[in-house]
């Protein structure tokens, strides 16, 4: 299997800042890996480097081989799609019109859409549910619906690697699935790469090939969900004291935050781990 | 699209056809080169028959010397003589109305150079008109323009007499305060707020001069500001308020003056206002501000009439 | 999947720009502006005459050729000014409106405004003539406040947004201040011509100042129309922008400076027009959407158009002398936005 993203070493800073202290990753071609850990620990910054938004101080990025920064920007945007957090459009464009600007890495400065375009734009907004909004303006769509028609222009790109900032954080749990369950379907028929930040342990553990936890800028551990979702590392990570057992759905784990109230009796509660 | 091309090109040819006829007839149609005060040289009619001034001082010099049959427009604030208001309007001295003025097609005009805009003059100039420009800064230049001007609108007689005529009333003002002994300061007034009057190289300026009267506002600017207290520190023996205002301007500014009792002028009463054209349009006019200011200034010499 | 058939739909309804679409509204705008441009010829100081007009296109000869001379001498060159810094205000306006990401944004937003008029001021002060003296002044104090903003503004990473608009407010306002102070300072007939200028001033058009404005007018038009789908993308902000491939820093570069030396010769040639650069453009995103391909075109015409409209009107209203174009701009332009806007809202 091909490496598609290889970071070593990265160290950025936001002036005094040191966001990111040394962190490495690698990511294979055709794999969904998720990126963890509290606010702040530097998720989105890693993301943005490793699509070429922001260049760090020391330490290498490569993009299936060759470093981020030695793609032309264009040919960098063909094989990179990256959905940040929130999106800011103020302007009334309909959603198709927003879905069809992700042709824009592969057309000329001067074309206009043609069917072609057209097409894949339909049909990219068929997979994330949103066709049905194709005229609505997007100033007119709710946050999740936004969302989807991001994703649809993402998807519209025909990228090798996607790149997403939590990207179900505003989505009701049907489309949460539902969105996984189509990036899981975009690999297995198209061999695309998925990065993700999430909150979401476990939609994390559930569909993660492999999961690097961050924490305060410094990877924690990286592997699959199972050797990384460990109560003690996320409890180090997380601060905050969490159940850990096997998931009754398939071979990868279920973590339960611990509300307080449960805390009392402790005793019970580490027989329970 | 060979008639299409002919169409534009029919407007073309007959535009170049109506500038060589006039020029053929602006050339044929007796002409002669003069230089203006201005010291431009123009190339203006024989017979001047449709003028436009573009300044109210020339349309009263230009009516004041007979020739009121010849103008065709006026600028737009001319008050004087009374049957301008009858006449088409061209706009205001700075702003002055191309298009109004080119289309009364006027075979002269007649400029002010401080005041009237260069562009408007030469934008005349590019499209045929010839414009002859003056420039009077005081009672002596004035007179002069008066005979350029009869000059030029082949009122020559006319000119010698009012300027004679002007000279004389001059004069007498001169002679009737040969010997006076006391000038009294004087502030003269033009603008309410701010408070505004008037230095050197101004009319009024001249004219409290010769009038028997010093200028306490005399100085490098032509129209200082002052506040009341700098008034109060000059103590002018009078305060002659020339106003294009109406006359309840004219009691509100007096009565503001009169509660300040330490200025002679308000102690003894001598707050006056004055029609402001008399005092700032050059024309022979500026002759009866004179004595208008004279009568104001020393009354004791000016006893029954002139 | 389903099976689309929008190939039967009515290109009024397809949203997404065809060339079709393209040609349909820069049609549309430029008859806008031909409908202006006779209105532009046919209205004076001197008398309305909408047949004289016709006959002297048509190529006829006219009863009174003076009237040749004011239609085609006078007339001609201030609707060919009109039209170019119209069009000029309104590309200005949709460029910073698209790349402040604010809807608020206009043409002097940056300081071009203030700056040319404290140059033109200054110039009009020291006694040199409208051109080049004054124009050049007014060019220079545009260029000189700009710099100033973009100053301000730079920070770590390019130019904030925010920075730049506060930057370029304050410049505003500062040299508000020193125009009020050289006004109240200065009484004599000078003030009248300043004062004009501030207003918007056409008067003074000619055909040189008509060719040269054209000719800016001209490479700004190419270059923002080149950069139309890259200001599209811009609106998603600078991440999604770059990712798709947009390079935000010289996409800005260049129509910041393109649009800036657009907006300065406009100016320094007619005073200051507000409400152009910023009504006309939201008024033609409402009529043909937001997509800047099609807007720009339509801008081009469309405020070419409306600033010939308002200096006719201007023209023909008062009885006595001329209003200043930049007073209707603003009476005419708002009512008009806001019955626009309640219609598209409704």
């Amino acid at each position: 299997m091909k490496t598609m993203v290889s970071l070593e070493q990265i160290v950025f800073s936001y002036g005094p800042i040191r966001a990111l202290d040394g962190v490495s990753m690698v990511v294979g071609e055709g794999e969904f890996f998720v990126v963890a850990g509290p606010n702040g620990s530097g998720k989105s910054t890693l993301l943005k480097i490793l699509c070429g938004l922001e260049r760090p101080q020391s330490g290498r990025a490569e993009l299936l081989g060759r470093p981020v920064s030695a793609y032309r920007r264009k040919e960098r945007s063909r094989l990179v799609a990256y959905l940040p957090q929130t999106v800011p459009l103020d302007f009334p464009f309909s959603a198709l019109e927003v879905v069809l600007m992700g042709r824009h890495p592969h057309v000329g400065l001067l074309h206009m859409e043609d069917r072609n375009d057209v097409d894949k734009a339909l049909e990219a907004m068929a997979r994330t549910d949103v066709a049905h909004l194709k005229d609505r303006p997007v100033t007119a769509l709710s946050g999740g619906e936004r969302q989807r028609v991001f994703l649809a222009q993402a998807l519209c790109r025909e990228p090798r690697l996607l790149v997403l900032d939590e990207p179900t954080a505003a989505l009701d749990p049907a489309h949460q699935v539902r969105l996984m369950d189509l990036l899981e379907d975009l690999r297995h028929e198209r061999g695309l790469t998925v990065v993700m930040v999430s909150h979401d342990i476990n939609l994390a553990a559930m569909y993660g090939d492999r999961v690097l936890l961050l924490k305060h800028g410094r990877a924690v551990c990286q592997g699959p969900p199972e050797e990384v979702f460990t109560f003690q590392t996320l409890e180090e990570t997380y601060g905050c004291v969490v159940l850990v057992d096997k998931s009754p759905l398939g071979c990868f784990p279920r973590v339960t935050p611990v509300p307080k109230r449960y805390l009392q009796k402790e005793g019970t509660a580490k027989e329970n781990r | 699209m060979t008639h299409r091309r002919l169409r534009c090109a029919v407007p073309a040819v007959l535009w170049v056809v109506w500038v060589v006829f006039s020029a053929a007839a602006a050339v044929s149609a007796q002409t002669r080169t003069v230089t203006d005060p201005v010291g431009r040289t123009v190339r203006i009619p024989e017979e001047p028959r449709r003028v436009i001034t573009l300044a109210p001082s020339l349309t009263e010099m230009v009516f004041a010397l007979g020739a009121g049959h010849r103008v065709v427009g006026v600028s737009r604030y001319s008050n004087f003589p009374p049957q301008v208001q009858d006449l088409p309007k061209v706009g205001s001295y700075v702003q002055p109305d191309v298009e109004k003025i080119v289309a009364l097609t006027p075979d002269l005009c007649l400029a002010v150079k401080d005041g009237n805009p260069r562009e408007v003059v030469e934008k005349l100039e590019r499209l045929g008109i010839a414009v002859y420009a003056v420039n009077p800064k005081n009672l002596q230049e004035v007179m002069e323009t008066l005979t350029a001007l009869g000059d030029v609108l082949q009122a020559q007689e006319e000119a010698r007499k009012v300027r004679d005529r002007m000279e004389r009333r001059l004069e007498e003002v001169d002679r009737r305060l040969r010997g006076v002994e006391r000038r009294p300061r004087v502030f003269f007034q033009i603008g309410v707020t701010p408070i505004v009057s008037v230095g050197t190289e101004t009319f009024a300026q001249e004219l409290i001069h010769r009038a028997g009267g010093v200028n306490v506002a005399a100085g490098p600017e032509p129209y200082p500001r002052f506040s009341v207290e700098q008034v109060l520190a000059l103590r002018p023996d009078v305060i002659v308020v020339s106003s294009m205002e109406r006359e309840q301007v004219f009691e509100t500014v007096r009565a503001e003056w009169m509660r300040w009792r330490g200025i002679p002028a308000v102690a003894f009463e001598r707050i006056h206002l004055v029609p402001s054209d008399l005092f700032d349009r050059p024309g022979p006019r500026l002759a009866d501000g004179l004595e208008l200011l004279a009568r104001i200034l020393h009354p004791e010499r000016f006893h029954g009439g002139f | 999947m389903a099976a689309f058939d929008h190939h039967t739909v009515p290109v009024a309804e397809l949203r997404p720009v065809t060339p079709a679409r393209l040609i349909a509204v820069t049609g549309a705008s430029a008859l806008g502006l031909a409908v202006a441009m006779v209105f532009g010829l046919a209205v004076g100081s001197s008398g309305t005459d909408f047949s004289a007009l016709f006959r002297s296109l048509w190529g006829l000869e006219l009863p009174d050729p003076t009237l040749s001379t004011i239609l085609w001498q006078l007339r001609w060159p201030r609707v060919l000014v009109a039209m170019e810094t119209g069009a000029v205000l309104a590309l200005g306006g949709l460029v910073f409106q698209a790349l402040l990401r604010n809807p608020l944004a206009e043409p002097y937003i940056l300081g071009t405004s203030g700056g040319a008029a404290v140059g033109a001021i200054a110039g009009i002060l020291l006694g040199l003539s409208r051109f080049p003296g004054v124009g050049a002044a007014a060019f220079f104090g545009s260029v000189l406040s700009l710099a100033t903003v973009l100053v301000l503004a730079s920070g770590r990473a390019g130019f904030r947004r925010d920075a730049l608009l506060l930057s370029g407010v304050m410049v505003n306002a500062f040299c508000g201040a020193l125009i009020l102070f050289f006004i109240s300072t200065t009484q004599d007939a000078r003030l009248h011509s300043m004062l004009f200028w501030l207003m918007g001033d056409l008067s003074r058009a000619d055909p040189t100042v008509a060719a040269r404005l054209g000719g800016v007018l001209g490479v700004g038009a190419a270059v923002v129309f080149a950069m139309a789908r890259p200001m599209n993308v811009m609106l998603m902000g600078r991440d999604a922008a770059e990712s798709l491939g947009v390079s935000v820093l010289w996409t800005r570069v260049f129509l910041l400076g393109v649009t800036s030396l657009m907006v300065s010769a406009a100016v320094c040639a007619t005073g200051l027009l507000g409400f152009v650069g910023l009504a006309v453009p939201h008024g033609l995103r409402l009529l043909f959407g937001p997509d800047h391909r099609v807007l720009v075109p339509a801008c081009l015409f469309g405020g070419g158009a409306y600033l010939i409209g308002c200096d006719a009107l201007a023209r023909w209203l008062p009885r006595h002398g001329e209003m200043p174009a930049g007073v209707i701009t603003a009476l005419v332009g708002a009512p008009l936005f806001i019955l626009l806007l309640r219609r598209s809202t409704r």
